[in-house]
C-alpha cells in the first residue's frame, strides 16, 4: 500500500475560466499533520473542496490510497474516509448538537433519548462540554466548532480536513484542540490543516506547503521553515514587519467621547458592563469566548437588545440612546462590522455591488422605492477600489470570492454608511496576511481620521498592533484598561483570566 | 401627568432617572496605582485641609495648623475648634474655618492673633478659596447636617449647600448659589465661581449674576476641593466613588430611612473615607476576593482619586488609589516645586508625588 493516503497530480480546477489552483501536486501522508498555508484566494479551500468532493477537478487526477477517485459530493469523500470541517460551519442550526451529530446516520426508527445519551458519551470521550440537548443556534463560535470536530471524529474518517480551525478558539481551546489532533494522529488519521495563524502550522505540523495563487510553491518538513520564510513563500514579500512584528511607540490622543455605556445588562452574557470609546482612537477589546464583548457591541448597534428592566444605558455623545433595529443605530452613525460574516454580513447569492449599496440603503428609513443600479454600481466601484478587493467583476457573487475578499466586502458595506463609530468584531478572522495588512491599514486610517474605532479581537497580537487602548473583558463586564504602550500579552491575559 | 406616567414607567423599567448607573473610570480617569504608589511624607491624627501659601505647605490637622517642614510639621497656629478648611489670600493672609460655623483671616500665616472673625449663617463650611476682586469664596456643604455628618446628609439627599463670597474686609457675605446637593470646593476660574456639587458628581461654574452653567458632569466619583494648577487647569480631589449600590439606597427611601435608624452609623450602606476595618462593613456584591486577593476593579466603599483638569475643566488624567489600597478619602491636594501633595484623610497620610515622575508613567 502507498504510504500517501491522498495525493493530487497536476490538479487545475477552473472558475468561469478563472484557474483556482493550476498544475498542483500535493501528497498527504498517513497519520502526519500536513498544514496548507497561503493567502486568501490561493487556492487552499479549493484544493481541499476537492479533495472532499465539493468540487469536482477540471483536469488533473486524484488519489486515494494509491487509487484514482474523484469524489463528486460530499457523501462518496466520506465514503473514501475523507470528512472537512469547515471554517464557516456547516452546522443546521435549528437542530441540537446531538442531531447534528448524527445527521447522515440516522436510521428508519431514531429515538431521541437514544441518540442523546449517544452523542453525550461520545462527546465526554472527547472532553468536550457542550451539551447534547442545546440547539446549535444558541452555540458560541467555539462550541460550534466543537461540535463539528466530534462530528468528523464520529465518522471514522481517515482524513481529516480542518479549515481554519482555531479562528475562533481562546488560547486554551487552543490547546486542546492541538492535543485532539495530536491524538487523533496517534490513532493514524490524516489531518490537513488550513490556518493563517502561522505559530499554529509550525508548532503543530508534520510538514507544511505553501501555495500562492493558486499554484504550489514549496512542501517541506516544518522544522525547515519558520515564519519569515513561510510569509516570504505565501505573499513574496516580507511582511513580518509590518504586521504584528512592532510594537506601538506613540498613541493616537482621545478625543470627543462618542460612547459611553453604563451598567449595560443582558443576562447572561453582559453583566454591569461599563465603557467608554472616544474618537479619534482605536479602542481594542480583548476577551476569552464568552466574555461579552460582541453582545454587548450588539447592543449598541441595535442587533440585540438589553434587558428589558434595569437594562442600563448607553449614552451617544451625551445622549442615552435606545435602537430597537440596527437601522436606527446605522442612521445615528454606528456601524457593526459583524464577526460571522457568512450568517450576518452578506447575500451570498447577490453581487459585490449589491451587497455595498445594502450598507447606503440601510440609511434611508424606509427603504428606497427605487433602487438606482448605477448609484450601486458607482458606490460599489468606489469601495472596491479602495479596499482592493479582489474579484472577478462588481457583478460577480460574493460567495464567489475568498475569505478575505468577502470580509471587504463586508466592511465596504459598513463603510458605505459613513458612520462615526465603527465597531469590528474579529476583522481579521479567516483572512490571509496579505489582507490583514490591508483591513489594518484601513482600520488605523479610520482613527487618523477621527472616527471612533472598536477592534473586538482574540487574537493578542491584533489587540496590541491596533489598539492605542485596550478594555479587557472578563464574565460579561470589563474589568481593565490598558494604554497600548504598557500593555504586553501578559498582563492582558492575566486581567481576562483572573 | 405625562411626565408623572414617564416617571413611573422609569421606576418600574429602570431607565432614564431610575436606570441607576454609573459611569466607568475610563479614558482620562483610566486607572492606575499612582496614587498608592505615591510617597508617604507623614500620618497625622486628623488631617483636613491643605494650602500653599507663600511657596510653603500648610496643613489642618485638628484643632491645629502646621507647617511642612520637609520632613516634619511644625505647628504654627492652634485653635479651640476644629479646623474644617484653610487657604491664602493675597498678601500673604491666611483665611481659617473653624468647626464650619467660623470664619478667621489672618494677616499673616503663623502669630497667636485672634484674627477677624467672620460669622452669620455659616454651618458647615468645608472649604475656602481666593476669588477675584480679593473676595474669598467658600463652600457651606449643609444647611442641615454639621460637617463631619456629610455620610448623613448624603443618605438624607441634602440639597442645602451653598457656594458664598465673604468680602474679608467687611464681612458681608454673599450667597452665589444656594439649594446645591452638597457644596464641597471651590475655586475662582477667571470671573466665575468653581463649585463642586458634590451629590450631582459634578462641577458648576457660578458667574457673579448668579447664573449657573455645568463645567463638569457624570464624573463617576464624589468630587471635592478643586485648587488651580500650574501651567492653566485645576486639580480636583474626589473623596470616594459612586457605585450601583449607593445610588439604588438613595432611591430606596423607606430602606434608607429605617437603616439609618437601626443600625450603627459605621455600618450604614454609604460611602466612606475608608474601608476595611471590619467585616461587618457592607461590601458590594461584586467585592471580589480571588485567592485572598481583593479585585482593585471591584465597586468601593472607599476610594482614592485626583483628577486633573484642563482650563476648560476636562479632564486631562488621573490618580488613583484604587479599592485594594489604602490612600481612600482625597480630600485636599496643593501643587509645590514641581510636586503633588496629597491629603489622604481616610488613611490620614500626606502624601508626595512628583508630577514629572508621575506623567512619565501615565506616557508608558
Amino acid at each position: 500500500m502507498t504510504d500517501n493516503v491522498v495525493e493530487f497530480r497536476k490538479a487545475t480546477k477552473l472558475y468561469a475560466g478563472v484557474p483556482a489552483i493550476q498544475d498542483v501536486d500535493f501528497a498527504l501522508r498517513r497519520g502526519e499533520i500536513h498544514a496548507l498555508v497561503g493567502e486568501n484566494g490561493a487556492g487552499k479551500s479549493t484544493l481541499t473542496k476537492a479533495m472532499c468532493g465539493v468540487v469536482t477537478l477540471t483536469s488533473g487526477a486524484m488519489f486515494v490510497n494509491g487509487i484514482e477517485a474523484a469524489p463528486k459530493t460530499p457523501l462518496e469523500a466520506k465514503q473514501l474516509g475523507i470528512a472537512m470541517v469547515f471554517q464557516e460551519n456547516s452546522l443546521v442550526p435549528s437542530m441540537t448538537v446531538a442531531q447534528n451529530l448524527f445527521l447522515g446516520q440516522e436510521k428508519f426508527y431514531n429515538r431521541l433519548r437514544g441518540i442523546y445519551i449517544s452523542a453525550q458519551q461520545f462527546l465526554q470521550s472527547l472532553n468536550f462540554d457542550v451539551t447534547p440537548t442545546m440547539t446549535v443556534g444558541l452555540l458560541g463560535a467555539a462550541k460550534k466548532q466543537m461540535v463539528e470536530i466530534a462530528r468528523a471524529v464520529l465518522h471514522q474518517a481517515q482524513v481529516i480536513i480542518f479549515d481554519e480551525p482555531t479562528a475562533s478558539l481562546t488560547p486554551e481551546e487552543k490547546n486542546y484542540f492541538f492535543d485532539l489532533v495530536r491524538s487523533l494522529k496517534k490513532r493514524g488519521v490524516s489531518i490537513v490543516f488550513i490556518s493563517h495563524a502561522i505559530e499554529e502550522a509550525l508548532l503543530l505540523a508534520d510538514r507544511i506547503t505553501v501555495l500562492r495563487d493558486g499554484k504550489h510553491v514549496v512542501t517541506d518538513d516544518a522544522a525547515s521553515f519558520d515564519r519569515a520564510r513561510i510569509v516570504q513563500a505565501m505573499v513574496g514579500r516580507d511582511l513580518s514587519n509590518t504586521l504584528y512584528g512592532t510594537r506601538k511607540t506613540e498613541v493616537r490622543t482621545a478625543g470627543e467621547r462618542i460612547l459611553t455605556v453604563h451598567n449595560l445588562k443582558m443576562a447572561p452574557m453582559v453583566k454591569n458592563n461599563s465603557l467608554s470609546v472616544f474618537a479619534g482612537q482605536v479602542t481594542g477589546v480583548f476577551g476569552l469566548v464568552g466574555a461579552g464583548r460582541t453582545e454587548t457591541f450588539k447592543i449598541v448597534a441595535g442587533v440585540l437588545k438589553r434587558d428589558f428592566f434595569h437594562g442600563g444605558e448607553i449614552l451617544l455623545r451625551g445622549k442615552p440612546v435606545r435602537y430597537r433595529v440596527p437601522a436606527s443605530a446605522v442612521r445615528a452613525g454606528i456601524a457593526y462590522v459583524t464577526e460571522d460574516r457568512k450568517v450576518e454580513g452578506f447575500f451570498e447569492t447577490m453581487s459585490v455591488a449589491r451587497n455595498i449599496y445594502l450598507g447606503v440603503l440601510a440609511k434611508f428609513p424606509r427603504g428606497r422605492f427605487f433602487l438606482s443600479s448605477r448609484d450601486a454600481q458607482r458606490s460599489s466601484d468606489n469601495w472596491t477600489s479602495r479596499l482592493k478587493v479582489r474579484a472577478i467583476g462588481t457583478k460577480a457573487k460574493v460567495v464567489e470570492l475568498s475569505g478575505g475578499n468577502q470580509q471587504k466586502v463586508v466592511i465596504a458595506k459598513s463603510l458605505a454608511q459613513e458612520p462615526d463609530l465603527i465597531i469590528f468584531d474579529e476583522p481579521t478572522r479567516g483572512v490571509d496576511v496579505g489582507a490583514i495588512v490591508e483591513i489594518h491599514e484601513l482600520i488605523n486610517g479610520l482613527a487618523d481620521e477621527g472616527k471612533a474605532v472598536v477592534v473586538i479581537s482574540s487574537y493578542l497580537p491584533e489587540i496590541l498592533a491596533l489598539s492605542d487602548r485596550i478594555l479587557v473583558s472578563r464574565q460579561g463586564k470589563v474589568v481593565e484598561e490598558f494604554s497600548a504602550l504598557e500593555a504586553t500579552e501578559e498582563k492582558i491575559m492575566y486581567a481576562a483570566i483572573h | 401627568m405625562i411626565g408623572a406616567l414617564e416617571d413611573f414607567l422609569d421606576r418600574v423599567l429602570g431607565r432614564g432617572a431610575a436606570a441607576i448607573t454609573v459611569p466607568p473610570f475610563d479614558g482620562p480617569l483610566k486607572p492606575n496605582q499612582l496614587l498608592e504608589s505615591a510617597e508617604v511624607l507623614a500620618e497625622f491624627a486628623e488631617p483636613e485641609d491643605l494650602a500653599d501659601i507663600g511657596d510653603a505647605l500648610y496643613l489642618a490637622d485638628g484643632p491645629t495648623l502646621r507647617r511642612w517642614e520637609g520632613s516634619w510639621a511644625r505647628e504654627v497656629r492652634r485653635f479651640d475648634r476644629p479646623i474644617t478648611a484653610i487657604c491664602g489670600l493675597p498678601g500673604g493672609r491666611l483665611a481659617v474655618a473653624l468647626n464650619g460655623a467660623e470664619i478667621r483671616t489672618f494677616a499673616s500665616v503663623e502669630g497667636t492673633d485672634e484674627g477677624k472673625r467672620i460669622e452669620g449663617h455659616l454651618h458647615a463650611v468645608n472649604a475656602l478659596a481666593a476669588g477675584a476682586d480679593g473676595k474669598l469664596l467658600a463652600t457651606d456643604g449643609s444647611a442641615n447636617e454639621p460637617y463631619q455628618e456629610w455620610v448623613r446628609d448624603l443618605l438624607n439627599r441634602g440639597r442645602s449647600g451653598r457656594l458664598l463670597s465673604i468680602n474679608p474686609e467687611t464681612g458681608e457675605i454673599k450667597v452665589l448659589a444656594s439649594g446645591l446637593r452638597f457644596a464641597f470646593g471651590a475655586a475662582s476660574a477667571g470671573n466665575d465661581g468653581l463649585v463642586s456639587e458634590s451629590w450631582k458628581h459634578r462641577l458648576l461654574a457660578v458667574a457673579p449674576n448668579g447664573s449657573i452653567r455645568i463645567a463638569l458632569d457624570q464624573l463617576p466619583v464624589y468630587p471635592s476641593r478643586i485648587v488651580p494648577a500650574s501651567g492653566g487647569g485645576f486639580w480636583l480631589t474626589a473623596f470616594t466613588a459612586r457605585t450601583q449600590l449607593i445610588e439604588f439606597i438613595l432611591r430606596e427611601n423607606g430602606y434608607r430611612k429605617r437603616m439609618m435608624r437601626e443600625v450603627p452609623p459605621e455600618f450604614w450602606v454609604a460611602p466612606r473615607l475608608r474601608s476595611g476595618g471590619s467585616f461587618q462593613e457592607p461590601m458590594q456584591g461584586a467585592h471580589l476576593k480571588t485567592m485572598g486577593v481583593v479585585k482593585p476593579w471591584a465597586p468601593p466603599r472607599s476610594y482614592g482619586l485626583v483628577i486633573r483638569l484642563a482650563s476648560d475643566f476636562s479632564p486631562l488624567f488621573s490618580f488613583h488609589s484604587r479599592v485594594d489600597g489604602e490612600n481612600h478619602g482625597v480630600t485636599a491636594v496643593a501643587e509645590l516645586d514641581g510636586a503633588l501633595y496629597v491629603l489622604a484623610k481616610g488613611s490620614r497620610r500626606l502624601l508626595r508625588l512628583s508630577l514629572s515622575a508621575a506623567k512619565e508613567a501615565l506616557a508608558k
